[in-house]
């Protein structure tokens, strides 16, 4: 059976029969979409699919499918179990139904049953039920991964990480075959959104975090982060883009960037494209333009010219303007009269929680600390997690 | 090592009050004295001072809210209906509003973080998000379950540096989920009423404020 997950797919192949795949997702990320789009592509392929409703009434599930153009009703294979009206006291015109939501056993009988008629269940929002059943329904719902297994079909949690006892957190992770994290790129606000894997017993993992965005229509889309250089001319840009690329062009003319340096880097299970911005003041209206695109700026300077310190404030008011997080390379230390980081620091008075790196982008030095560094701000250093 | 501590202030003006940036603020008192106008007032003078506002309504649809702040003449905001669904069949989301149910936490969460994603990328630096109420949040939900919930909320505005105001009803909950409710936050806005006259106060674990009165006029809360 497909995943139907942009790079999730080539990684993890298909999803075996009796197994249990949870997405794990970050409260503040709209990640429900991920199990959608697995019990989506699945309909597609005419197994039997079914989809447990427990925020929402089935006529709103629906919309909520079709914001991503896809149409629940074509579908004979497809049966919602509807584990909501009986909050709300509606009746359910649905081919299951659990009266009454807050009652475990109920929930357990229905769904239970649903996992032995169809090819693949989505529980839409396993985190409602625990928070309507309390933290024990955790027990409850391994249960079904059990039935899943004896029975062949195959079982897909949309589980949303609130704050809950480390025990519940662990027994989630625990009792899935394969673990999809589903986070957000922090910078003081959700800047961006990321998945990857966190555990699959049936093949060895990547560690790998694929940057997605949501398109409507069309679902869960992969994308490549862009990071911003820039600094100062003659900072030594070009170096810094060209040392940390695996693959990188340069539209250059007389030795200095008139145009756009562009790399491209494979790092820790990231894909990301570099683009050096020329130095000129003449080039700022670019610098603008591509800091809207950005999710952080490396801001490279010559640690041998502090001359140059007031423009390398100026740029960086320019991309920073949209938010975005920053990390200073202090560049050219092999050179003499190069100032120490802090040095830089005090001459640029900026605040002590920026980070300056120390590198010398003409030989690599210290240009992957600073890709590094960056990284680490914006993922909170939770993406080298085992 | 010296740790030198800055804390950004910011002032809520017409209650003329200095709170740190990054501040969740609980709004507390009786029901009718006036809190909603209180929220509304606060919001539409900070959101005319140029701050970005998210308004989070669990008690009135978006078309009421609208209305009110119409009438003082403020249009520029977000709001995230937590009322029409349960109300009507389906009405569409809007690039200022957007509609989920009250059970769905997560939809509430991940609107909040689409507003403020929107206003940061924008240069919007100061947010004001008003929450009114989180006591209607208490009567469908477990209490473990909303202060989850405001636990990643309050986290967020505090990241973003934005300050919250949550509305709380003073008599509706037990004292030990108005306890826990306090905790969360870093301070209380409190409301009374004496001889048919209303006041409030600030109380923090750094301050407190003398009693202050307040009337209603037109809907709006003035200060004599």
């Amino acid at each position: 059976m497909k995943i139907g997950i942009p790079v999730l797919e080539e990684l993890l192949g298909r999803l075996p029969k009796g197994k249990t795949l949870t997405y794990y997702i970050d409260p503040e990320v709209e990640g429900d979409v991920f199990a959608m789009q697995t019990l989506y592509t699945n309909l597609e392929e005419g197994h039997r699919c079914a989809y447990v409703t427990s925020t929402m009434n089935s006529s709103s599930v629906k919309n909520r499918f079709r914001e991503f153009g896809w149409e629940l009703d074509d579908f004979q294979n497809f049966s919602m179990i509807d584990a909501y009206s009986g909050f709300v006291g509606s009746t359910s015109e649905e081919r299951y139904v659990v009266k009454d939501p807050s009652n475990p056993s109920e929930l357990d009988e229905v769904i239970r049953k649903v996992l032995r008629e169809n090819d693949l269940v989505v529980v839409g929002a396993l985190s409602a039920m625990i928070d309507i059943c309390g933290e024990d329904f955790a027990g409850i719902a391994e249960g079904w991964t059990g039935v899943a297994r004896d029975s062949g079909s195959r079982l897909v949690f949309s589980f949303v990480a609130w704050p809950y006892s480390e025990s519940v957190l662990n027994r989630i992770k625990d009792m899935s075959n394969a673990v999809v994290t589903v986070g957000g790129v922090h910078h003081r606000v959700v800047l961006g959104y990321y998945y990857g894997i966190l555990k699959a017993d049936w093949v060895d993992v990547e560690n790998v975090a694929v940057l997605f965005r949501l398109v409507r229509p069309g679902g869960v889309r992969a994308y490549i982060p862009k990071i911003l250089v820039t600094g100062p001319f003659n900072a030594g840009k070009s170096s810094f883009v060209h040392s940390i690329s695996n693959k990188a062009v340069s539209v250059d003319r007389l030795g200095t960037t008139v145009a756009l340096d562009h790399g491209h880097v494979e790092y820790k299970g990231f894909s990301i494209d570099i683009f050096g911005t020329p130095g000129q003041e003449r080039f700022d209206p670019l610098l603008k333009v591509l800091g809207r695109e950005a999710l952080g700026v490396i801001l490279v300077v010559d640690s041998t010219q502090p001359k140059t310190f007031p423009r390398a404030k100026q740029m960086l008011e320019a991309t920073t303007r949209f938010g975005l997080p920053y990390v200073i390379a202090a560049n050219k230390q092999d050179m003499p009269g190069a100032l120490s980081p802090e040095e830089i620091r005090k001459r640029m008075a900026l605040p002590d929680d920026i980070l300056i790196i120390p590198t010398v982008a003409k030989n690599g030095e210290g240009v992957y600390d600073v890709l590094e560094a960056l990284l680490k701000l914006l993922i909170g250093g939770r993406y080298d997690e085992p | 090592m010296q740790i030198l501590l800055i804390i950004i202030m910011v002032k809520l003006g017409f209650i003329d009050l200095d709170i740190p940036k990054g501040s969740n603020l609980m709004v507390y008192g009786p029901p009718l004295i006036g809190k909603s106008a209180f929220v509304r007032t606060l919001f539409n003078e900070e959101v005319s001072n140029g701050a970005g506002g998210i308004y989070v309504s669990t008690k009135d649809t978006a078309e009421t809210l609208m209305e009110w702040f119409e009438k003082v003449g403020l249009d520029d905001f977000r709001i995230i209906d937590c009322v029409s669904k349960a109300m009507m069949e389906d009405v569409a989301d809007t690039d200022k509003i957007k509609r989920v149910s009250i059970m769905d936490l997560t939809g509430i969460s991940v609107r909040v973080n689409g507003f403020l994603e929107e206003y940061w990328r924008s240069g919007v630096r100061d947010i004001l998000l008003a929450f009114d109420t989180i006591s209607a949040l208490l009567m469908y939900l477990n209490p473990q379950t909303v202060f989850r919930f405001l636990h990643v909320l309050a986290s967020r505005l505090r990241a973003a540096r934005g300050v919250g105001v949550y509305v709380v009803e003073e008599g509706m909950h037990d004292d030990k989920t108005t306890t826990t409710l306090k905790q969360l936050f870093n301070g209380v806005i409190e409301f009374k009423e004496d001889e048919e006259k209303r006041f409030f106060r600030f109380i923090s674990s750094s301050s407190r404020t003398d009693w202050k009165e307040f009337v209603i006029e037109d809907g709006k809360v003035v200060i004599p």
